[in-house]
């Protein structure tokens, strides 16, 4: 199974193909949504670089997690993640993601996205400007193009720790157990 | 001054005719402050409403007052025929609180009940619905209370980052679990 996965990962044709074409699942979670359409329209046009948004998780390729998570949002994040298809990346936006930013104290935000979804990128900032959204997906592209961004390969094996840290927060577990 | 307050001291005085113990205090132009007793609440604002023109429920405000062992309810109201902003003060008992409901008078007052019973523990009595709002599976103490230990509840829910109690590179420990360097920027001249 993980050779299969490797060999996925690692097809050059299939990476540069993957690399030019990034959709976006519009689905914003904190203030970072508000950077979100400067950089997709005119004056930024993130669409040069193959960047463009998509209304569904199941033909997606990128989750952007736009700033803080509440426990709430976490939920149907989590949901959101598991719908769609691999290859998938996600991106952790702004410094709530990477440390709890300016809620590091707040007691329904969660404090490390890594530790319930893999992160293949993260932009530092609070907000980070539509440059470095622009950037964060260049490095993106350059790791899809390398074969490192595998999240989705690492959230697929080692789905007992990642399981184990979201129901610490999420109480209620009703969601589908899927088997892979 | 007193010359211009006088809309509001007949609006005092009207109500001290209705309700001998509501203490009014003027504030200050446009705006009153009433003090009222928990019990007979919904006729008090429902005289308000319907003979005094408080027509308006703008929102309903909690304050917790550890030191007293009591929440302070404030009513918000509006006059739309006298332009005047009415606070209405309700002291209740921190550890049996229980006030009567005011969605039969305000449709939309339920909002403001059910995020008070959630964020502070307070009961309405003869609310259609108390359900959760905004939080989802809350089991601990009601988060806006005084006693709720924030920071207790954070250390024990989630795990920090190392690098941020002593404000260290946080991309340290990201760049270690990720197996990558860390990028170096030319420094300004």
């Amino acid at each position: 199974m993980n050779d299969d996965l490797d060999r996925q990962n690692n097809n050059i044709i299939a990476n540069w193909a993957r690399k030019h074409s990034l959709w976006v699942l519009a689905y914003g979670t904190g203030c970072g949504a508000i950077e979100v359409p400067p950089t997709m329209t005119s004056r930024y046009d993130a669409e040069r670089f193959g960047i463009t948004g998509m209304a569904t998780p199941r033909q997606a390729d990128v989750l952007l997690i736009t700033g803080y998570l509440a426990i709430k949002t976490l939920k149907r994040v989590i949901r959101t993640y598991e719908q769609m298809q691999a290859p998938k990346y996600v991106i952790g936006f702004g410094s709530c993601t990477i440390n709890g930013g300016m809620y590091w104290d707040s007691y329904n935000t969660i404090k490390r996205l890594d530790d319930y979804i893999p992160v293949d990128i993260f932009i530092n900032g609070c907000m980070p400007r539509p440059e470095g959204v622009i950037d964060g997906f260049i490095k993106l592209q350059e790791r899809i193009a390398r074969g490192q961004a595998k999240g989705w390969q690492h959230y697929q094996e080692n789905l007992d720790w990642y399981r184990a840290n979201q129901k610490k927060v999420i109480k209620n577990w009703t969601m589908p157990d899927y088997n892979w | 001054m007193d010359s211009k307050l006088i809309k509001e001291q007949e609006i005092k005085r009207n109500i001290n005719n209705a309700f001998r113990s509501a203490e009014v205090t003027v504030v200050r132009r446009r705006r009153i402050s009433v003090r009222f007793r928990a019990g007979i609440l919904p006729a008090f604002i429902s005289y308000l409403k319907e003979y005094m023109g408080f027509v308006h429920l703008v929102m309903i405000s909690c304050v917790d007052w550890l030191e007293d062992n009591q929440f302070e309810l404030v009513y918000h109201l509006w006059s739309y025929e006298e332009h005047i902003h009415a606070m209405i003060k309700i002291r209740l008992d921190r550890d049996n609180a229980q006030i009567k409901s005011l969605s039969s008078l305000w449709p939309h007052a339920e909002t403001y009940e059910r995020e008070i019973h959630e964020m502070f523990g307070v009961d309405f009595e003869g609310h259609p619905g108390l359900t959760d709002l905004i939080l989802e599976d809350w089991s601990d103490l009601p988060p806006m209370r005084r006693d709720f230990d924030t920071r207790a509840f954070v250390a024990e829910t989630f795990e920090w980052r190392k690098g941020r109690e002593d404000a260290q590179d946080v991309r340290q420990t990201i760049s270690a679990r990720y197996g990558e360097t860390i990028p170096e920027f030319k420094k300004d001249k």
